[in-house]
């Protein structure tokens, strides 16, 4: 039942953080062919998003992988 | 010459790189769990310093109480002699205590602390180097001499200018650099090591993560500011029931931060290792399951190329989350040690109102 727990959560949680890179990356890719003289700029707010998005992605992945060491 | 010695350089290394592999993986198929490998005991931290055909077993140190109760400290050269000593008895890899004693805390040294230290030796040594080198004048008078001394110099000033000086406001900003680029090289060794296949990645390993998260925690603490502690506990602008309900959210936050800091290096490291350890697994898997013919195909189409791929990935990945470990601590500094104006601020405030 853990694992079961596990797998489904840690689909969930890719899906949740996917659709949140995926935003950083499609407005961070626009807003640079809008504006190129600004990409460095943008490149580092870019990675800094997403790493705080993969932060509370990676709590979620956590919390399987407890929970399937726990089922296993 | 430098050519052709350069050429047997590099295939010595593969070698050994390949068979160690090979070794490591095919010693873990006698284990008794079922599962032809053991992806977390190859992930986990050991008591022993591997190198490619040797292991050179580490200290045990314990803080003990035995029976009637009388701490004691002991130390062991290595966990055979540990054995040997009959305080202890070995059980799955785990040093189970005999004759009532308990262990209050393990102070064994193990693989993660030798590269932990190792990390942290090399970078601290490369920098003094450095710092030599361009108090005598190379690198300041004229340019920096060799390609050792121009991609430290890259690194340095990427650091201090593109980290350091864009989060931290400017007159403070110098003063963080030593501890930003400590961590950045520190990290990049560890996680660089963990490369190697019998090497340990120390990164990878949840205490080493939190003892750096820590110590960003306590700088970043110490540097806030008045202000910063203001809109920790009294937030301003706001009425006075969004205050008291600011108050446990801002002292939850304070604490999230170092913890997110930790659990990125550590997940993304450990997953990285994770992945390689399962796709070899395959080899074992599918060997075991429909004969090794089929294991050794699987292995030469499937499993090294994309363990080749994923290497890859694995090196960026290693740079980048030094990258961003250091980033996002110098946002965390930046954020505290800001010097915010509340006048002007609260002036902007009634401005829009």
């Amino acid at each position: 039942m853990g694992l079961l727990a596990a797998g489904i959560g840690a689909g969930i949680i890719s899906i949740g953080a996917g659709i949140g890179i995926g935003m950083i990356g499609k407005s961070a890719t626009e807003s640079i062919a809008r504006q190129p003289e600004a990409s460095g700029d943008i490149r580092g707010a870019m990675i800094l998003t997403a790493a705080l998005i993969e932060g509370v992605a990676l709590f979620g992945a956590i919390i399987c992988i407890i929970l399937a060491l726990q089922g296993a | 010459m430098v050519q052709i010695l350069r050429r047997v350089f590099l295939t010595l290394l593969f070698l050994s790189v390949s068979t160690s592999t090979t070794f490591s993986m095919s010693g873990e198929e006698t284990q008794e769990q079922g599962s032809p490998i053991d992806i977390m005991g190859t992930v986990s931290d050991h008591n022993s310093f591997e190198l490619p055909f040797y292991n050179i077993p580490l200290p045990r140190l314990f803080f003990l109480k035995d029976a009637d109760g009388n701490a004691s400290f002991e130390g062991f050269w290595s966990t055979e002699s540990a054995v040997k000593s009959g305080l202890f008895v070995e059980e799955h890899h785990v040093l189970e205590t005999t004759q009532g004693a308990q262990i209050i805390i393990d102070f064994s040294i193990t693989s993660h602390l030798i590269y932990f230290w190792i990390g942290m030796i090399l970078a601290v040594w490369i920098t003094m180097n450095m710092a030599r080198r361009y108090k005598k004048g190379v690198g300041r008078n004229v340019e920096p001499k060799g390609a050792f001394q121009n991609i430290f110099e890259v690194l340095f000033v990427f650091i201090r200018d593109d980290i350091a000086r864009d989060n931290i406001d400017s007159h403070k900003s110098d003063r963080y650099v030593p501890y930003l680029f400590t961590v950045f090289m520190g990290i990049t060794f560890m996680n660089l090591f963990g490369l190697l296949p019998w090497a340990a990645t120390a990164t990878a390993d949840i205490t080493v993560t939190a003892v750096l998260a820590v110590i960003t925690f306590f700088i970043t603490q110490f540097s806030g500011t008045k202000d910063y502690w203001g809109h920790v506990f009294w937030f301003p602008g706001v009425p006075i029931l969004v205050k008291l309900i600011m108050l446990p959210v801002e002292i939850v936050g304070l604490f999230t931060k170092p913890f997110a800091l930790a659990i990125r290096l550590f997940a993304n490291m450990m997953s990285g290792k994770i992945m390689i350890i399962a796709i070899l697994g395959l080899v074992f898997i599918f060997a075991e399951m429909y004969g090794s013919f089929t294991g050794y195909t699987i292995g030469a189409l499937f499993s090294v190329p994309m363990t080749a791929i994923l290497y890859f990935l694995k090196a960026f990945v290693a740079l980048l989350q030094a990258y961003i470990f250091t980033l996002l601590s110098a946002v965390f500094i930046g954020m505290a040690a800001e010097d915010h104006h509340a006048e002007e601020e609260g002036y902007y405030v009634n401005h829009v109102e």
